[in-house]
Parts: structure tokens; C-alpha cells; sequence
């Protein structure tokens, strides 16, 4: 049955023309305790929706939609291992990967728990090696400074992940720097490889299929830049020395000349955009150590087990998702801000862009229909005091109306004594409650503010949710990164579509490798359309 | 005289020995309550040659005593401070209580290298009314050579200002001091300066000469050539100029460490500490040498090390090449046999029993089988080696030479693989 065709779908329709009249300030005037009603947490991990337009019979009947939907027979499936990404016919098991080892998940007749903790061991020597000194390169010298290669999945968790926690750095990372690469026209590569030390750097290639191209691109060049900087040593040897391999696909990463010992395994039921809690995530290790790398898991399994186990009504994965359900199915609300009131999040809009857009970015349910509802929204961010100079004037008076994620921790620099920073806290604090205070209620919270001219007003009645974290560490990170997963499967699962795969992606490639063909030496009078050809034509000339 | 000594250092036991045989009255405070013992390695008295036996002479005859805090802070007027550079708080609760005790006419002798401008802040503790007088005097001691450098110096350099203190030093000294050329008094605050700006010239020629041998390396240059015709200017001179696989010790790496701290906080100068950062790298010059020779691959190979200590003539092996060599190659998983004339007790301290780490207590034995020799100090009993012998145990004759003390062309004309440092 379509998720619009359902008793309680139907119930909501009916409950959202009642409450699209209604403003966030007048629920906050009719209900004064509405942070209490509507905050709930979990092991100091606090979840805000008192922002929301929502009432306890909105909650009420979402909870009930999730229960039409079979959510509960989903994440059991989810956990359990059985086949929920049907197009590729494979289970997603981003779960099983921060299961603590004791634990049994037996997947064709494997317990994929003990593989997945003799890989995590195998890293553990990597980063230990590393760690102390004694990966050496081919001069003898120490590695002291690792360059990921990676894209999407394999770049953009990790990238996030070490700018998150940089202050939760090991000590024994303290020489180490750790570069990013991801871009394929090889201009981030070519900057850092202009400043690196060919006998000191490792470089890690990430990638599940080892085929993308992108990355393979960027470590083809990196291993012609070792083997000009290095005099004598064979490439079998700088192969060895400064590369390891990260991949779903070991036999073509041995194709590729890294040798097994170099290896680090992942499985083709990790989704690459959940799989930084894999041996993708080899540079959050490199950055924290194990012991801080495990804490991170740790973070994310305490919200799986709560996701598996909480009733819907705490639920924090559940209710997140369903508020959004809310304002996009309910509301037509299909624009969602993500907004980390905190700099180490820089990169947490970009990683959720690409986690919720290529999960949930889809139009066919699991039936292989067409569906006649929203799915996923257009999700972007920024950190929130630079986004006030820059896109809040849409937020606060703009045509659009949009659902705003407020990330903040509510402790930092509280160990240190330094009072600028710690007032700068404060300050970024006020601003974070500010803003959406004013985006949910609008001026409002001002006195006499319909006197202002119209061009000066704030409507307000933005949906806002607020997650304040105690303070930003490794096992917080692992919360809420796994909250936002949980979140889309939820979502995936109202919408009746398959979150793990992502076959959007796939044309573009196949298109592209027949333009390289067009763009190469031996040129052919391109055939495609107008507008291409003529492209086309203009690069050649402009290359002659 | 009556003398306390406060410290567990190479000096304070040098300084003890040497008083007391030269008539005074020494009661000698290690680490009773006021002296904690902070230092992390504790100072060793067999590993200097001669201090064990003058120290045993020194107790028999009764005129050396180790004692309490509270039987030093009353036995002398006179005390000389030879702490650890990190023990300046013991030294102003020290301080606080002698002058108590000593209202006046109390000596403190600071020797401890606390940095510049410390003797004149615990000065400032007391005030200088009725000749409780804080000076300083460098310690000037080299580990291998200690006591005949504290009985025979040829240089006293004095930080005091104080005359009624100035003849107590010239008395305490007066055994010592016959053939002394000269004596520079100067304010504490300049001794210290003197002493670091000392220490920190020593270590720069030793970084300059090594990077110097680096390049020769690259450049397929012979170092010693280099090094031999640079010393015949006289502005030059040959001192601290053997190119090596670096400089340790305890002393000599704490100053140092201590200067460049100095001139980054200060002067935000990085000249020291570049010195120190490729010093530490130069320690694994042999090691790198060895890696490049099997390929970036010495899984499972014999090598051996002779030479542990940080330098001939003691078994210390503080900051020592060697530390890091031995945790290098069992790293990459080899077979290491080592050797050396007077360390082997501390290295097999340091690293206990482990599979693969083979004590040796002679030389030729540690070659059994190996793929290579690590020279990494030059002992005396090194230099002139049974080469055939060498030969025979070594599995393949490849010798890398971190203090350039063999021939290369002999060695290679006797068939062996060569390396050296800088040639």
C-alpha cells in the first residue's frame, strides 16, 4: 500500500489543514510547558522539537503512521541482516560495525562481528606502526603525513569526522598531519603535492569498488610523483612503503600493486556513505588513536541500541525522521538547513547532503513505482554564525519556507583558562538560541513589533530542532552522526523506498567515459546533442 | 672544609668524591625528603670510570657521608645545589630552610642548570643581608672524563658578586685551582648565560658538521676530506666536529633542550631547535643506511650492533643512538645481536629479555650470522678490529659506520660493503 493510501496518512492530511493555520508562537502561548512536552533525550544527548509545529496529537498520529509503515519490522530487519537494499540484493549493515565483539551477526553462515573486529585489529596495528614512528618509507625516514584519496563515502566521513574531533587528537598523533583528497581534476593533489615530502608521506586509497575513477586518478598521480622524487627504489618497494589500500574489492587493489599486507578490508554490505565506521575510517583512527576511534563506535552503537529498543515515543532516530515527515509530506516543506553552531562541524552539511540526498533522493518505491509524494528535501548548511551573513536573510524573510537543524554542544573550553574563548562560546550559544528562536517564533518575541515597517518584520514559524550535545567528543560524534542514519532509514521507510543504493549516480559515468573517448587525441567529429557538440568543439579549439 | 652537597647527579657525586679526598668534610643528600628523586633516569655511579672507587675510598676514610636532609642542612655554612634541571622548586624550599638554619654567613653554590636568571630569583628569596650569598658556578663536566675535569679545570667561571663569598669559593676550590689559567667572575646571571651559550655552540657545530655529511652523502662527496681541511683554520678548529649518527647523553641533550626552549619563547628562534629535531633524526642515519641497502625490507634479518653507550669511555646510555636503532630494527621485525665494552648491564636493563634482542659480551659472537654490522660509538677496542674474523661470522659483509672510524678503502678492498657517514 502507498504510504499516502494509510489510515493514519490520511489522519495527518486532515490534522495538517487544522495546523498550517496555526504559528509556532501560538503553540508556545498555548502551551508554556512545550520544551518539556517535547524535548527528549538520551545518555546526555538532547533532541529538541518544541520548535516544531507540532502538537501531542501530531506526535501522536506520526507515531501511529510508523506503525502502519512496519517500522518496527524494518529496523528488526535492518539489525537482523536480511536483504533491505533489494536492488542490490544485500543487507545494510553499518550497524554490525560498531557492535561490540562479544556479540553474534551471522551472515551466510559468518559471524561478520568477528570479521569486522579482526579487521578493526588489523587497522589498530596500522595506526600503531604509524603511531610510533616505525612506518617507514623508502628513504627509512618516518611517515608523517598520511593524504587519504576518496571520494563520497570514502572522503567526506572521514574528512568530517578529523575536523570534528581535531581537539580529541591522541597525543601520539601529534606529528602526524593528515591531508584530504577528493576532487578529480587533481587540483586539491597538485597544491598538496607542491608542499609534501615524498619520504614521509602515506598515502591511503580509499575506495569500495577500487574502480572509481576519481580516486584512481588522484593515486595514479601520486604514485608517478613518488616515483620521480625517489631515486633508486623500485615501484614494487614506494608501492609498498607509501600506499594502503582500503577497499571492499581486494583483488583489484592487488591489481592496483598494493600488496596484501597493505590492505584493509571492508564488505560489499557497507554502503559507502555508511562506511566510515569501517576501515574507511583509517584516518579518524590515525587522528584519535584506537581507544578514540572505539569510543566514536561506541557512540554510534549506544544509538543503535536505543533506536532498536526505545519505544517510538523517545525515540530519538524516530522522531527526528517523523518530524520531518511532518513538515515535508504534511507541511510541503522541502528545503532543510543543516546549521552546526560550532566550527569543528564545518563539514557536517556536506557529509548529511550527500547521506540523506543520495539515501532518500529517490522517486520510485520498492514496488518500483512512481511516487505521488515529497521524498527527500534539498538539504544544505553552513556553519550558523557564518550563515547568518549569508543565507538567514532567505530563512528570516524569504518566500521559502524551510526546516532548520540546529547542532550546538553545550560545553566547550570549560577545561581551560582561557576567557576569551570561553566567552566566545557563550557568544556563539546566544546566537544559536537566538536564531531559532526567532525563525520559529518570529519578532514576535518582541514587543510592539507590528508597528515596524513591513520590510523590517520576521514571520517566523520556521520549524526548528535543536540537538545540544553535552560537549563535542568522539562517543557525542558517534551519536549524532548515527542518529541522522536512523533518521533516513526511518524516512525510507514512510516513503516505502530503498535508502541503500543510489543507481542516480550511474548514467553520468557511463556518459562520461564515451565524452573522454570524444575529448581524447584520436578525435572523432563528436555526435551527441547541439548543446554538447558545440562544447565540444569549442574545448578542442580552444586546445589547439 | 665543611661541605653539603644537595643532588643525585653526575656532579654532585664527581663534586663529593673529589672534596673529600682533598681533605674536606662532604656530607652528600641524594633523595631524602627535600631532594626527591624527580629526575626520570637515576644517575649512576659505575657508569663514570673511576668515581665508584674513589667514592668507596672516600666513605672508608670517613671524610664522605651520605646523609639526611636534616644532618645536611646543619653539617656545613658551605652547600653546593647539583640538581636536576627540573628540581628548581626542591631548590627554593632548600633555600628557604638553610637560611633559616644559617642566619649568616651561609655559601649556596648553585651548579644546577635551573636556566638564566634562576640563581638571582632564589637570591631574591632570601636577601643578602649577612652574607647569604647564592652564586653560580657552571658545571662544566663531561660524562667519560668527569673527574678529571672537576680536579683539573682549566677555566673557573664565577657568577658572584660578593666578596666575603668570592674567598670561601677561592678556598673550597684551592686544591683544584693551581693550574687553572684563568677565573672569570661575572654576575650569576652571566655564568648561566655562559654555560648555555656554551652548550648550544657545541651542538651547533655538531648539527652543522652532520648536515654537512648529509649533503657529502648526496653529492658523493668524502666528509672526512671535507672535515679534515676545514680544521686546519684556525678560526675553526677540530673540536665537536666529527660527523656521527648523532650526540646524547643526559646532560648535554637536557641543556640543550632547555636552550632552545629559551630562544623559542624568547627570540622565537627555531636555530635550536632544528638542531635538536635532526640530531634525533641523524640517530637512525645507520638504520636508514641498512634499509635502503635490503630494499625497504629487513623482515627476518640478523643485524648487529656494536657500540650502545651514547659515547666511548661510559655505560650510560642516556639519549643514545642506540635506543632508538634497537627499537627501529625490531620494529621491522630483525634479529638483533649487540654489543658494546661497558653498557651491556644497561641495555639489558632498558630492554629486559626479549626474543628478538641477543646480548652479547663479545664482540665477534654478536656477528654470528648477520647481515649486517651497526657501528654506532666508537670504542677504543673498535678501531682496529680481526677483520678476517668479522668475515667469517658475518653471513654478508655489510658494515655501515656511524662514526667514521674504519677505513673505507681497506674494508672495501677486504671485500666488505661499505657505508660511512657522509662518504
Amino acid at each position: 500500500m502507498p504510504a499516502n493510501e494509510s489510515v493514519a496518512w490520511n489522519d495527518l492530511q486532515s490534522h495538517a489543514y487544522y495546523m498550517s493555520q496555526s504559528h509556532i508562537s501560538t503553540l508556545f502561548r498555548e502551551e508554556t510547558d512545550r520544551f518539556s512536552l517535547y524535548t527528549f533525550e538520551q545518555n546526555k544527548f538532547l533532541l529538541d522539537l518544541s520548535k516544531q509545529r507540532i502538537t501531542e496529537e501530531t506526535l501522536a498520529l506520526l507515531i501511529k503512521l510508523a506503525e502502519e509503515k512496519g517500522l518496527q519490522q524494518w529496523i528488526q530487519k535492518l539489525f537482523d541482516g536480511d536483504h533491505v537494499n533489494d536492488s542490490e540484493d544485500r543487507p545494510a549493515l553499518h550497524t554490525a560495525l560498531r557492535t561490540p565483539a562479544d556479540r553474534i551477526l551471522s551472515i551466510n553462515d559468518k559471524n561478520i562481528i568477528d570479521e569486522v573486529h579482526s579487521n578493526l585489529s588489523r587497522m589498530e596495528e596500522i595506526v600503531e606502526r604509524i603511531h610510533s614512528g616505525q612506518w617507514r618509507g623508502f628513504t627509512g625516514h618516518s611517515i608523517d603525513t598520511v593524504v587519504n584519496i576518496g571520494v563520497g563515502g570514502s572522503d567526506l566521513g572521514p574528512f568530517m569526522a578529523c575536523k570534528a574531533l581535531a581537539e580529541n587528537q591522541a597525543d601520539t598523533a601529534k606529528s602526524l598531519k593528515i591531508h584530504f583528497v577528493s576532487s578529480m581534476d587533481g587540483s586539491q593533489l597538485a597544491e598538496l603535492l607542491s608542499e609534501l615530502n615524498p619520504a614521509r608521506t602515506l598515502f591511503v586509497i580509499s575506495s569500495k569498488s577500487f574502480t572509481t575513477i576519481d580516486t584512481l586518478a588522484n593515486a595514479q598521480t601520486a604514485k608517478e610523483w613518488l616515483k620521480k622524487s625517489s631515486y633508486a627504489a623500485s615501484e614494487e618497494t614506494l608501492i609498498s612503503r607509501h600506499f594502503i589500500g582500503v577497499s571492499a574489492n581486494p583483488d583489484k587493489v592487488c591489481e592496483w600493486g598494493i600488496p596484501k599486507s597493505n590492505q584493509l578490508e571492508f564488505w560489499d554490505w557497507t554502503g559507502g556513505r555508511y562506511s566510515m565506521w569501517s576501515t574507511i575510517g583509517l584516518p579518524i583512527a590515525l587522528k584519535l588513536g584506537m581507544s578514540g576511534f572505539r569510543e566514536f563506535l561506541n557512540g554510534a552503537h549506544e544509538m543503535d541500541e536505543h533506536f532498536r529498543n526505545a519505544a517510538f515515543s523517545e525515540n530519538l532516530p524516530v522522531l527526528l525522521a517523523m518530524a520531518g515527515i511532518w513538515n515535508i509530506n504534511f507541511l510541503n516543506i522541502n528545503a532543510h538547513a543543516i546549521l552546526p553552531y560550532d566550527g569543528r562541524l564545518s563539514h557536517i552539511p556536506a557529509y548529511l547532503e550527500q547521506l540523506e540526498m543520495e539515501s532518500n533522493g529517490k522517486s520510485v518505491d520498492r514496488q518500483g513505482n512512481n511516487v505521488d509524494y515529497k521524498t527527500c528535501p534539498i538539504l544544505w548548511g553552513e556553519v550558523g554564525t557564518n550563515a547568518q551573513h549569508a543565507f538567514y536573510q532567505l530563512l528570516h524573510q524569504g518566500t521559502e519556507a524551510v526546516m532548520c537543524d540546529f547542532i550546538v554542544a553545550a560545553r566547550r573550553y570549560h577545561d581551560t583558562n582561557n576567557p576569551e574563548l570561553q566567552h566566545q562560546h557563550q557568544l556563539n550559544l546566544a546566537n544559536c538560541l537566538a536564531q531559532s528562536r526567532i525563525l520559529a517564533l518570529g519578532d514576535s518575541v518582541l514587543e510592539g513589533a507590528e508597528s515596524a515597517p513591513a520590510f523590517k518584520r520576521y514571520k517566523g514559524n520556521q520549524p526548528c530542532t535543536t540537538i545540544m550535545l553535552d560537549e563535542l567528543n568522539p562517543f557525542s560524534f558517534g551519536q549524532l552522526i548515527a542518529l541522522y542514519e536512523h533518521k533516513v532509514f526511518v524516512q525510507s521507510v514512510i516513503w516505502d523506498i530503498n535508502p541503500f543504493d543510489q543507481w542516480g549516480v550511474e548514467l553520468g559515468k557511463k556518459v562520461a567515459t564515451s565524452l573522454l573517448d570524444a575529448l581524447g587525441t584520436e578525435r572523432k567529429q563528436p555526435d551527441f546533442d547541439s548543446s554538447t557538440n558545440g562544447l565540444i568543439n569549442r574545448i578542442t579549439e580552444r586546445g589547439e | 672544609m665543611k661541605v653539603t652537597i644537595w643532588g643525585n647527579e653526575l656532579l654532585a657525586w664527581t663534586a663529593a668524591a673529589a672534596l673529600a679526598e682533598s681533605g674536606n668534610h662532604v656530607l652528600l643528600v641524594t633523595n631524602e625528603h627535600e631532594v626527591p628523586n624527580e629526575a626520570e633516569t637515576e644517575f649512576k655511579v659505575s657508569n663514570e670510570p673511576g668515581l665508584e672507587q674513589l667514592i668507596t675510598d672516600s666513605k672508608a676514610c670517613g671524610r664522605l657521608k651520605v646523609g639526611s636532609d636534616e644532618e645536611g642542612v646543619i653539617h656545613a655554612s658551605n652547600h653546593i645545589l647539583a640538581l636536576n634541571p627540573d628540581q628548581f622548586v626542591t631548590a627554593e624550599r632548600l633555600v628557604a630552610r638553610l637560611s633559616q638554619t644559617h642566619s649568616s654567613n651561609l655559601l649556596i653554590i648553585n651548579q644546577s642548570n635551573f636556566g638564566v636568571g634562576s640563581s638571582d630569583r632564589l637570591q631574591s628569596q632570601i636577601g643578602e643581608a649577612n652574607n647569604q650569598v647564592i652564586c653560580y658556578i657552571p658545571d662544566m663536566l663531561a660524562e667519560g672524563s668527569a673527574l678529571q675535569d672537576y680536579k683539573w679545570p682549566q677555566t673557573y667561571i664565577i657568577g658572584c658578586t660578593n666578596d666575603w663569598a668570592m674567598l670561601n669559593i677561592k678556598a673550597l676550590f684551592r686544591p683544584f685551582s693551581q693550574a687553572v689559567k684563568q677565573w672569570m667572575i661575572m654576575t650569576a646571571k652571566e655564568a648561566e648565560f655562559t654555560k648555555f651559550a656554551n652548550t648550544g655552540m657545541l651542538a651547533l657545530r655538531l648539527g652543522y658538521i652532520n648536515e654537512l655529511a648529509n649533503l657529502a652523502d648526496q653529492l658523493e662527496v668524502d666528509i672526512e676530506v671535507i672535515r679534515e681541511a676545514m680544521v686546519t683554520d684556525p678560526r675553526i678548529g677540530p673540536h665537536y666536529l666529527h660527523p656521527g649518527c648523532g650526540f646524547g647523553g643526559l646532560h648535554f641533550q637536557q641543556y640543550i633542550e632547555a636552550l632552545s626552549e629559551l630562544m623559542s619563547e624568547a627570540r622565537n628562534s627555531k636555530l635550536l631547535d632544528t638542531v635538536l629535531t635532526e640530531n634525533e633524526k641523524q640517530k637512525e642515519q645507520p638504520f636508514r643506511k641498512l634499509w635502503r641497502h635490503y630494499d625497504c625490507d629487513l623482515e627476518n634479518r640478523v643485524v648487529t650492533i656494536w657500540g650502545l653507550s651514547f659515547k666511548p669511555g661510559t655505560a650510560s646510555i642516556d639519549n643514545a643512538p642506540s635506543l632508538k636503532v634497537i627499537n627501529t630494527l625490531l620494529a621491522q621485525n630483525c634479529r638483533v645481536q649487540v654489543h658494546d665494552p661497558e653498557a651491556m648491564g644497561n641495555i639489558r636493563e632498558h630492554f629486559g629479555e626479549q626474543p628478538n634482542l641477543a646480548y652479547f659480551d663479545n664482540g665477534y659472537d654478536s656477528l654470528k650470522k648477520s647481515d649486517g654490522l651497526l657501528l654506532l660509538t666508537d670504542w677504543p677496542e673498535y678501531w682496529s678490529p680481526d677483520y678476517d674474523e668479522i668475515l667469517n661470522q658475518m653471513k654478508y659483509p655489510l658494515i655501515i659506520d656511524g662514526r667514521n672510524i674504519f677505513d673505507k678503502e681497506m674494508l672495501e678492498s677486504l671485500g666488505f660493503i661499505y657505508y660511512g657517514v657522509g662518504r
